[in-house]
């Protein structure tokens, strides 16, 4: 893999100017010309169901509000992937480590008695930790056993599902039929802003976050070596850059922000911590920090405009024959296309008359 | 109650045996393919509403193929040919196709969530001949439908093409050593493109399953992460055929005891489901520790894949 991204990397230097924005909206502009093609397959017109998505999301406050509220977990999730991802570390597990944060919050919301100024910063310090503790493992794992923290990651993530389905349904459960634990006390509760949306105080705190590491990942040397341990960790190794605690390190931090999505569920929309209550916002995190090239400030673009696909979406179910999962398509139409990294390199070679460096890599084609 | 168990057993491993086939294949020319959900879940879409159409099993099952192969398709041409990281690329495929399906799903068969119809023919289950009057095994064995013994059948077909033929041979050398492949002439690309249509084809029989193999059934996400399970059973037992389609047969009983024992004793039925990813990931870590034993601890920062 390593000598392919070599191989490639300085065939799009024109590119590399304008890439920050271009690649994202080239992926956008792809995945909503396919969609449309789908929305006119299944005999809809795709401008009206685009407009409805628009107007769902962002036309009058109570839309745009949800779209806000819709937005928050992806902030968290979003920055939690770009940061590793970033670092050369594949953490696909913010699913499970929102799940635990969710938990850990969930548990020190109910069980634990204190003032609202020291009862939201230990459930927030929880949610942190819960999270942390998730992506603590395949970091170890990573740095003692030289293991992928794909594949631990991915195992996690249905571990961390079954054992917060486990303490919801049986161990915790709230009385009454619904599998969640019991409710928080008012005094975790992160305040909502509106009546409209559950958009609350957690929305606050993922903005602060992402600007945070747009400072630490442009102005200090931690960012600056994350970014060297991203581009070539060998490199960064003889650099003197002590690359198995820095990994680990970026990890925890993942994790911990990954939990915090999990508080901001749990401690601002939910109230409570239900069972499965995650339609997959550890997975949208990946879409979100793909589409932001793993910048701070783009995750907080691309979790709006996720946000306001998911706000539109609810609409967009009611007022037509499609169903809202057309969102989901679009998402992940745009991973696709960003993930192929190269091929603008390969569109442009075979355009033309093969350049002379794609000759030795030329056997790799058949 | 035994023999029961043990039948449902082996027919909840069904589409788990299938899926894992499609992703060792796949696992031995050196690619890790997650998206086995994603196949899958395309193929038991396609086949239920193909047979609600035309209400041919056997079409349905080679449409249901026919799609699985396209996804498949889709992710080998964006990671050999666009380069795409195929973790990436795959968790791409998987909820791009679990987004579809739930698209198409209202869209074609106007249903929300789940689709079932009665006018969908079922398998019929087919008695071994001489098994069937086995005391015991026989209650087990026999009586099952078509595309399980079909499943059971191809762990050896996969066994025998991979080490005992010419095309698995080089299957196998793609997957430990590229290098040495390209050096010897051996076209990996196409190797890595049929072994990734191979997979496609597998999961397709397991999605077919699925959706038509039980009751006629769909629903949203259906698979319920069966392929992750059997691509548990391939981590755990290193990618062999046989030890691969045992680990798999063993968490299928897992799941099916996770349906049964908490109807008899309360127990909870996740403690159960977690079995295979728990001890997978121990697996992986008893792998890893043998291997860091006979490594220099002090090389650089090494990024092999598994």
């Amino acid at each position: 893999m390593s000598t392919e991204a070599l191989d490639a990397a300085p065939s799009f230097p024109l590119a590399g100017l304008v890439k920050p924005l271009v690649q994202p909206l080239v992926a956008v502009a792809i995945a909503v010309l396919v969609g449309g093609l789908l929305v006119l397959a299944l005999g809809e017109n795709p401008i009206e169901v685009y407009s409805i998505l628009v107007h769902g999301s962002l036309v009058g406050w109570p839309n745009f509000l949800v779209t806000l509220q819709m937005m928050s977990p992806l902030l968290f999730t979003g920055l939690a992937v770009a940061i590793s991802f970033r670092a050369g570390l594949w953490n696909i597990g913010a699913e499970g480590q929102m799940i635990m944060g969710a938990l850990a919050a969930g548990i020190v919301g109910y069980a634990v008695d204190l003032p609202t100024a020291l009862h939201i910063p230990l459930a927030l310090i929880a949610a942190f930790a819960g999270g942390l503790a998730w992506a603590l493992l395949p970091a170890l794992l990573r740095v003692w056993l030289n293991l992928n923290e794909l594949v631990v990651c991915l195992m996690l993530n249905p571990i961390a599902l079954l054992l917060s389905g486990y303490v919801s349904t049986h161990l915790l459960k709230a009385p009454g039929p619904t599998n969640k634990l019991p409710d928080i006390a008012d005094t975790a509760a992160l305040p909502t802003f509106s009546l409209y949306s559950q958009v609350n105080a957690g929305f606050v705190i993922g903005l602060v976050l992402c600007l945070v590491f747009a400072v630490v990942n442009g102005g200090t040397k931690k960012g600056f070596e994350w970014k060297i341990m991203g581009l070539n960790p060998r490199f960064a190794y003889y650099g003197g850059i002590r690359v198995p605690l820095q990994a680990v390190l970026v990890m925890m931090l993942s994790g911990g922000i990954a939990g915090l999505g999990g508080a901001e569920q749990v401690l601002g929309e939910y109230r409570a911590f239900y069972d499965n209550f995650s339609p997959g916002y550890g997975f949208d995190g990946i879409a979100v920090a793909m589409l932001a090239n793993f910048h701070p400030v783009g995750v907080v673009l691309a979790a709006f405009l996720f946000g306001a696909l998911n706000g539109g979406s609810a609409v967009l179910q009611m007022m037509t024959g499609l169903s809202k999962y057309l969102v989901q398509v679009l998402q992940f139409i745009i991973v696709l296309i960003l993930a192929a990294q190269f091929s603008w390199a390969f569109l442009g070679s075979r355009r033309k008359a093969p350049p002379a460096h794609a000759a030795p890599a030329a056997p790799k084609e058949e | 109650m035994d023999a029961d168990l043990a039948f449902s057993a082996i027919r909840i491993s069904t589409p788990l045996i299938f899926a894992a086939m499609g992703g060792l294949l796949t696992y031995q020319a050196g690619m890790l393919n997650i998206a086995l959900d994603g196949f899958m879940i395309v193929a038991a879409f396609a086949a239920i509403a193909i047979a609600y159409a035309t209400g041919s099993l056997t079409i349905a099952v080679a449409g249901g193929v026919a799609c699985a192969v396209v996804m498949a398709g889709l992710l080998a041409l964006f990671n050999l040919r666009f380069r795409a990281h195929i973790f990436i690329a795959g968790v791409a495929v998987t909820f791009l196709a679990y987004g579809l399906t739930a698209l198409l799903l209202r869209g074609i068969l106007g249903e929300e969530g789940v689709f079932s119809s009665n006018t969908i023919p079922n398998f019929p289950p087919i008695a071994i001949p001489f098994i069937k009057d086995i005391p015991v095994l026989g209650r087990v064995l026999s009586g099952h439908t078509l595309l399980v013994y079909v499943a059971y059948l191809c762990v050896p077909v996969v066994a025998w093409s991979l080490y005992r033929t010419r095309w698995g041979l080089r299957v196998r050398v793609v997957g430990e050593a590229e290098d040495a492949a390209l050096a010897a002439g051996i076209r990996v690309e196409r190797i890595k493109v049929q072994t990734m249509l191979l997979s496609g084809v597998f999961c397709g029989l397991a999605g077919a399953y699925l959706s038509l193999g039980y009751v006629s059934l769909f629903a949203n996400k259906m698979t319920n992460e069966r392929g992750l399970i059997a691509l548990a059973a391939i981590f755990f037992a290193k990618g062999r055929p046989y030890p691969t389609a045992l680990v798999a047969l063993l968490f299928g009983t897992a799941t099916a005891l996770s349906v049964r024992l908490p109807q008899m004793t309360g127990a909870a039925p996740q403690l159960l489901q977690l079995i295979p990813y728990v001890v997978t990931v121990l697996a992986l870590i008893v792998v890893g520790l043998r291997n860091a034993r006979g490594r220099n601890r002090h090389g650089a920062w090494k990024f092999d894949v598994t």
